[in-house]
């Protein structure tokens, strides 16, 4: 069979586009993991500040607006598990995770489970007394993901 | 004498006039005393000074050292910087690894003037452009609480620096051109509280080594003190210290001093990462009032 020229000129530009509708795919799937766990920590930030509120007793202590700050916490911590994939230390929007995170991937690992523990006991209180070192416990595992793994945005 | 001879001579005299230059300019300064006058020292004000002076943050022993005290300065964590990678010394009183043989103006000379025992210039990294302004009452006390720690062996480890005993040297230069620290000038205008935190702030806290700005030669641009500026380290931008109230950041120094004594675990971000993390371990150990001065000068600031 003899083919046309214009056919095999598409038979090479249909692959070729594929190819390039793939990167920018992957691309875009890069792009994405940055924004949305930029937006979950934030999210996790907005519960701690109203956590602390109360913990400086600007705010009443009601078990029930404790616990569903701590569920946003934890399920923001259970979310960025994904949200750190190899090579997303830079991407189409500026991030601030430092690139040792992906060399120490077991001890980031680490500090998000511990994170998560601390949110999930702090879901489960009831007792005012117990609220402020509950509270403490959450901080400091922010804190110390915070100390190795993330830049000063400024 | 050929022209050609005459010209070498010639290169040769600007050459040794050169390295001469350099050698007075870079001449290392000792602490002028004799015999220092002697002090009744105050442990619990040496130990403020060591916690306001964060010297556990630069000083620590390595995260997961075996059989290591982390609560005490035995040094040994890096500390990257633009010029190389520093190891930062063991400060416990062991004869062989740590400051056991020093005299009490050897460590004066080095807080204030940044010159060893063996008469060789540290680098700026440790901030003792910032202990210098600090109260010599104050440095003897830290010495005193230094002395009285446990001492530990831990041997320490050279800086990687390029061609180190020439850019030792050069540091004399820089230390010419940066000039003399001066202490903040006391303002009888402003409460004790707020003149102390003014002290804290610029004398042993050394808050402008990260949030004031740089010029090209790294030297701290004091008519823009406290007014963030690139990290020290290269991470990223540390954040200005003025105007904390006016931008909403804090509502007022209550709540400032809140902030630097609980951080993240009262929800304050900002107060983690580039070093700040472990500058805010060290300040909540601090009595609340100390904290408080720091938050009256600082929300002053315009
Ligand atoms: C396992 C490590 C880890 C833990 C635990 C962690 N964070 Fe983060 N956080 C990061 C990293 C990394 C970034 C930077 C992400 C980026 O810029 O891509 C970040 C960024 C943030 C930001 C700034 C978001 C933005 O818009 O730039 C906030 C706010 C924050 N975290 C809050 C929290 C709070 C609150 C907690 C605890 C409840 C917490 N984080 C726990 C790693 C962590
Ligand atoms: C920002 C980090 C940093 C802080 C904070 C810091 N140091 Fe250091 N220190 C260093 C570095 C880096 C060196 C080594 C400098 C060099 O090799 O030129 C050093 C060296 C020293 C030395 C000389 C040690 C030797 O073996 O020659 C002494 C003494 C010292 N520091 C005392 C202190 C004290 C006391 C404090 C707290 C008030 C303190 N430092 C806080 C970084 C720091
Ligand atoms: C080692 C460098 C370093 C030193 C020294 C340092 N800071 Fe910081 N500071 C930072 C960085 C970096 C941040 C931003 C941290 C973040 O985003 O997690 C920061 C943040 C802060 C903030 C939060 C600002 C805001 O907008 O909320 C305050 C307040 C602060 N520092 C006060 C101080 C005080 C007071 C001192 C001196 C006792 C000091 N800092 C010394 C690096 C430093």
């Amino acid at each position: 069979m003899n083919r046309s020229p214009r056919r095999s000129l598409l038979s090479m530009l249909v692959p070729a586009a594929l190819a390039v509708a793939l990167a920018a795919a992957s691309v875009a799937a890069e792009k994405e993991p940055i924004q949305a766990r930029q937006d979950a920590m934030e999210a996790q930030g907005a519960a701690m500040k109203a956590l602390g509120a109360i913990a400086r007793k600007e705010a009443p202590f009601e078990a029930a607006v404790v616990r569903q700050n701590a569920e946003t916490i934890a399920s923001g911590l259970a979310a960025v598990a994904e949200l750190f994939p190899e090579g997303s230390d830079r991407g189409a929007i500026e991030t601030w995770a430092r690139p040792e995170i992906w060399a120490n991937r077991a001890d980031f690992e680490a500090k998000r489970t511990a994170a998560h523990a601390a949110a999930t006991d702090l879901a489960a209180v009831t007792d005012e007394a117990a609220f402020a070192p509950a509270l403490g416990r959450v901080g400091n595992a922010c804190k110390s993901c915070h100390e190795k793994y993330r830049r000063p945005k400024e | 004498m050929s022209r050609r001879r005459r010209r070498i001579a010639g290169l040769a005299a600007v050459a040794l006039l050169a390295l001469l230059a350099f050698l007075i300019l870079t001449r290392p300064r000792a602490f002028e005393t004799g015999p220092l006058p002697p002090a009744s020292a105050d442990l619990a004000n040496g130990e403020l000074v060591f916690r306001v002076g964060g010297c556990l943050a630069c000083h620590a022993a390595p995260a997961g050292t075996p059989g290591a005290e982390r609560a005490l300065p035995t040094g040994g964590t890096p500390l990257p910087t633009p010029v190389g990678t520093f190891y930062p010394g063991n400060l416990t009183p062991d004869r062989e690894t740590g400051l056991g043989g020093w005299t009490e103006a050897e460590f004066l000379t080095a807080m204030v003037h940044g010159v060893s025992p063996d008469r060789r210039h540290y680098f700026p990294a440790f901030p003792y452009r910032a202990y210098a302004v600090a109260r010599s009452e104050d440095l003897r006390d830290l010495w005193a609480y230094l002395r009285q720690l446990p001492a530990v062996r831990a041997p320490g480890r050279a800086a990687e620096i390029r061609l180190l005993p020439l850019a030792r040297r050069t540091v004399g230069l820089w230390k010419r051109l940066a000039g003399d620290p001066r202490p903040p000038a006391a303002d009888p205008a402003q409460s004790a509280a707020w003149n102390r935190g003014a002290y804290l702030v610029h004398g042993p806290g050394h808050c402008g080594e990260c949030h004031t700005p740089r010029n090209l030669l790294r030297i701290r641009d004091e008519r823009r003190a406290l007014a963030g500026g690139a990290h020290p380290a290269g991470e990223g931008k540390v954040p200005s210290l003025r105007g904390l109230v006016a931008r909403h950041r804090y509502k007022d120094a209550a709540e400032l001093a809140l902030a630097l004594q609980f951080g993240e675990t009262l929800g304050y971000d900002k107060l983690a990462s580039g070093g700040m993390g472990a500058i805010q371990t060290e300040l909540s150990q601090l009595p609340p009032a100390e904290l408080r001065a720091i938050a009256e000068y600082l929300v002053s600031l315009p």
